[in-house]
């Protein structure tokens, strides 16, 4: 019986020499249903050509890192199963919307910024010395932001968002949505030091919900869900006398 | 998404620019401009009402009601893109709208559901009143 086969095409992009991305196409065995698009990368760096560049780490969907683009849509090369495309080829590009620094790789540091923008972090207006014990939370509580909490920064949100495509000044979803995570958060105090970040114009009124970065989050955490509460709480904290509570 | 021509040298990155036809690539991104634009048509259809109710209030002998096949057509689009335009919206209520009864948060189904059965009492309400002025 022959062989079984997949087509992998890869976008190639050196800096030193190339003024635009090229597709590369790769002809490589598909041995085991159980391989994924990652597999296949892996194979041609180790058995084609050891120049493809791409960014991958633990290949069970928890470190964010290998997130690409493949057929067109923002995916996980490591949860992306190749017999879902075979006998199709498999085209994989760097995600929409970043600047491309090699192949596969693309510059984070904008994502960075935003995400450190919203102090992703427990603010108190007093901070509470070790042996006071830990700040309890009931489950309840916990259920209130649990949704939030689950990003893994793997920024194919930002790779489906039309409207950071467009103009990527946009905070964006995954930094609105990680914003809710803290700002639901019983134990946290920080609101209104998020809020001026949250609220102005680059910020969550910058979405028009198309909603596709929910669509693509490959952890269930639901973006546009975040950022349509967040313009809500806004809203009212700016209508309400009393709505500038913490 | 095309990647045109945009390479950074200062930064020796290559900038992925958006193509015009971006939302044509996927059948969601399709709908959302669908769903934009039905907020035209009903503007148009409001900017007639108000026209209507500016020659209704110079009295009878400078109004007459408009019974042409065009404005027929036009009102039937214009209707089909307002039913589209509040079944999107009320059916992502349920993902904006949060609150807590006794302490419990409210199901999204649940919130969708209400959104729609006050939109139905609505219509049945401004469409008795209509036609109860319209004899």
């Amino acid at each position: 019986m022959a062989e079984k086969r997949i087509t992998i095409r890869a976008t190639r992009f050196d800096p030193a020499k190339d003024e635009a991305p090229r597709l590369q196409s790769y002809d490589i065995p598909f041995s085991d249903d159980s391989m994924v698009v990652l597999d296949a990368l892996n194979y041609i760096k180790s058995h084609v050509d050891g120049s493809l560049s791409y960014r991958w780490s633990c290949r069970m969907g928890i470190c964010g890192s290998c997130g690409m683009t493949v057929n067109g849509t923002p995916k996980l090369t490591c949860a992306a199963f190749l017999r879902d495309y075979w006998p199709g080829a498999v085209t994989v590009t760097p995600l929409n919307n970043f600047p491309i620094v090699r192949d596969l790789v693309v510059d984070m540091e904008d994502f960075m910024h935003k995400l450190q923008s919203i102090k992703p972090w427990i603010i108190r207006k007093q901070e509470m010395p070790l042996g006071a014990g830990e700040h309890l939370q009931t489950m309840d509580q916990i259920d209130d932001f649990r949704q939030f909490s689950q990003c893994i920064n793997c920024m194919l949100c930002y790779a489906a968002c039309p409207v950071y495509g467009l103009d990527d000044k946009f905070l964006g979803p995954a930094a609105i949505a990680l914003a809710r995570r803290y700002n639901l958060d019983s134990r946290d105090q920080g609101t209104l030091q998020r809020l001026p970040v949250l609220a102005s114009s680059d910020g969550v009124w910058e979405c028009s919900f198309v909603g596709e970065c929910s669509v693509v989050c490959p952890k269930g955490v639901d973006p546009a869900k975040a950022i349509q509460q967040t313009k809500l709480d806004t809203t009212v904290r700016f209508i309400l006398p009393f709505g500038n509570r913490e | 998404m095309s990647a045109e021509a945009g390479a950074s040298r200062a930064t020796k990155t290559y900038r992925q620019k958006m193509s015009a036809g971006w939302w044509t690539q996927k059948r969601h991104y399709f709908l959302y401009m669908v769903r934009e634009f039905t907020a035209l048509p009903l503007a148009l259809w409001l900017l007639w009402l108000l026209y209507e109710i500016y020659r209704a209030g110079r009295g009878p002998s400078h109004f007459y009601a408009p019974t042409s096949t065009a404005f027929v057509t036009f009102s039937v689009i214009c209707l089909a893109f307002a039913l589209y335009h509040s079944f999107t919206f009320l059916s992502l209520a349920g993902v904006i709208l949060h609150f807590k009864v006794l302490d419990k948060p409210v199901p999204s189904r649940l919130i969708v559901m209400s959104q729609f059965g006050l939109w139905l009492v609505a219509t049945i309400v401004i469409g008795a009143v209509l036609i109860g002025f319209g004899r």
